[in-house]
């Protein structure tokens, strides 16, 4: 059957007739509330308030597990095991595999199968966890594009948009989807800066697990220090690097709950890739550093760098262990400084050096592949662009931390 | 009691409830400046966050005060109702550290905590956000009336409103 132009409109009246009722739109609270989110006025206490609830949560549902229940059974029960019954007391394999054959905790012990899976699941797992299952329930209740909204106009100080938000964010879990996540971003300008930002100053969710372990009065400080510094250096790179930043239009989806099925397979597929690429790199951590130690190549090291790691830095040389380690695995760096003897300061000062030092070999992978997108020159802009601000942020910003020490008179 | 005289209750009872919640995250600010803590009954202001806490009451009362005009507009109504959301978010994660740190049974102790030892979880003192937590429900209240109203009009308006091709 074919209608004519007239018939059509004629079909279209009637519809209309039976569907649609003119009348005022009035606003309900979740419009009044979704507005008030996103109004910087309004917007920035509640994000406050949300962060506020983000922190507490990752601390109460992290510590639950780890002090709770996993330091007890490693501790008490798998290393004094493990000591007991693995053979070759005193040997290289034993030294590798189990650690110090004197240590009573794991986070001493420094063998692969005790540090090494103490690390990883007792107390980078439930940090992991708590991260990812706060921030699905932000992401699925519509809260994380109103975050977007409201964290644009500082962004874009920096050459960014709003929706630089979400690799931010992301990058507290893990910096590996981090990356990928830049490809949101429109210019190459864009995903070049916030990839090398993140990848210097945003601690992923394990490093974070642990820092809250070892220096739990100083994660504050030393996040808002980075965060500083992003900002700092984030301000730098968008006058140093050629290239354009235009506006963007976001969708912003209205607040809805989100449902339990959705937020079980999100945390499961995330968690599931934890274990497949943050896992293997711990326990190979603890195998390069143990056989370094026994060759005595970390003390050779340490003995080269003593000059630049006491003097600009103010701390420690044995630092340069947890420095290597820290290209394979933050957290397991962070974890290897706890057992070097040193100040608190010095403590602080090496966990800030370990964040802002060279990302882990993942996040380095991830960088490589995202600037091959530009052939071979790409990937060498994408390289050599983020060492050389890699090396100018860890002596400008890692010997700055010194300096305040320094100047407040506990250095 | 009609709604308007119910609305006009809201309102007092906002102001002085803001007045009171802004007071005590003023003085979480000052006693988290100043590194010091207060012990006053059942009710202690100390802690690593208190600063924190402190701003967010702050706010809130903030927020609280700036709905009491024309407490029955929508917009004002989200005001009042985001502020109650910050004091439930602050005593909220309270209750929830107090729950989880009460079933472990600490270093020293078995896999879990005695009886005593998980009753005394839950004994005083207490945060001010958790004494701020009752008063603040009484939002839920206003947004039940809210909606009422706004269903009575939207019924007004459906059978005022034609239906025009």
């Amino acid at each position: 059957m074919k209608l004519t132009v007239d018939e059509r409109w004629d079909l279209i009246d009637k519809i209309a007739k039976q569907t649609v009722r003119y009348g005022e739109y009035r606003h309900t609270l979740k419009d009044a509330i979704a507005e008030i989110t996103v109004k910087p006025l309004t917007g920035i206490p509640i994000a406050i308030a949300v962060l506020y609830g983000f922190w507490s949560f990752f601390g109460a549902f992290a510590g639950f597990f780890t002090d709770g229940f996993l330091v007890k059974l490693f501790d008490n029960h798998w290393l004094p095991w493990l000591q007991e019954v693995f053979p070759g007391k005193g040997g290289w394999v034993y030294y590798i595999l189990v650690g110090d054959p004197a240590a009573d905790n794991c986070f001493e012990a420094f063998g692969m199968l005790t540090s090494g899976l103490f690390v990883a699941i007792g107390v980078v797992l439930p940090a992991i966890v708590a991260f990812y299952l706060f921030l699905i329930i932000l992401e699925d209740s519509g809260y994380l594009p109103r975050l977007a909204v409201l964290i644009d106009t500082v962004l874009h100080k920096i050459g960014l948009h709003g929706f630089a938000v979400v690799p931010m964010i992301l990058s507290l879990g893990c910096n590996v989807p981090a990356v990928a996540a830049t490809r949101t971003l429109e210019t190459r300008k864009q995903r070049f800066m916030m990839a090398t930002l993140l990848a210097i100053f945003i601690p992923c969710g394990a490093q974070l697990g642990i820092m809250l372990e070892v220096i739990p009065g100083y994660v504050g400080f030393v996040m808002i220090y980075l965060l500083v510094g992003f900002f700092v250096f984030g301000f730098i790179l968008n006058k140093v690097i050629p290239g354009k930043s235009p506006e963007i239009l976001l969708d912003v989806p209205p607040y809805h709950m989100p449902t339990a099925r959705n937020v079980g397979r999100k945390l499961w597929v995330r968690v599931r890739s934890f274990f497949t690429v943050a896992i293997p790199f711990v326990l190979l951590g603890v195998v390069i550093v143990n056989i370094m130690y026994l060759t005595g190549f970390l003390d050779w090291l340490a003995n080269v760098l003593e000059p630049v790691l006491c003097g600009w830095f103010g701390v420690p040389k044995e630092t340069v262990g947890p420095l290597i380690a820290a290209f394979l695995r933050k957290d397991l760096a962070v974890a290897q400084l706890s057992a070097i003897e040193m100040t608190t300061y010095q403590l602080v000062t090496s966990v800030v050096l370990v964040s802002l030092y060279f990302p882990c070999v993942a996040t380095f992978a991830m960088l490589i592949k995202e600037g091959r997108e530009g052939g071979w020159k790409g990937v060498a802009q994408y390289l050599f662009g983020s060492l050389a601000a890699l090396i100018a942020v860890v002596f400008l910003w890692g010997g700055l931390v010194h300096l305040i020490w320094i100047i407040l008179g506990v250095a | 009691m009609n709604k308007e005289a119910k609305f006009m209750i809201g309102r007092i009872y906002f102001t002085i409830f803001g007045l009171v919640v802004l007071g005590i995250g003023a003085a979480e600010i000052l006693l988290g400046v100043t590194g010091r803590s207060l012990e006053w009954g059942i009710m202690e202001m100390s802690g690593e966050f208190l600063l924190w806490r402190g701003l967010i009451l702050s706010f809130a009362g903030a927020f609280y005060l700036s709905s009491i005009k024309n407490f029955a507009d929508i917009h004002q109504q989200a005001k009042a109702m985001m502020a109650s959301v910050m004091i439930w978010i602050i005593a909220g994660m309270q209750i929830f550290s107090m729950i989880l740190e009460s079933i472990p049974g600490g270093e020293e102790g078995g896999w879990f905590n005695t009886l005593e030892g998980f009753l005394a979880s839950y004994s005083a003192p207490y945060i001010p956000s958790l004494f701020l937590l009752p008063f603040s429900l009484v939002m839920l209240y206003y947004i039940r009336l809210l909606k009422e109203v706004e269903e009575k009009r939207l019924k007004e308006d459906l059978s005022k409103t034609e239906v025009r091709v």
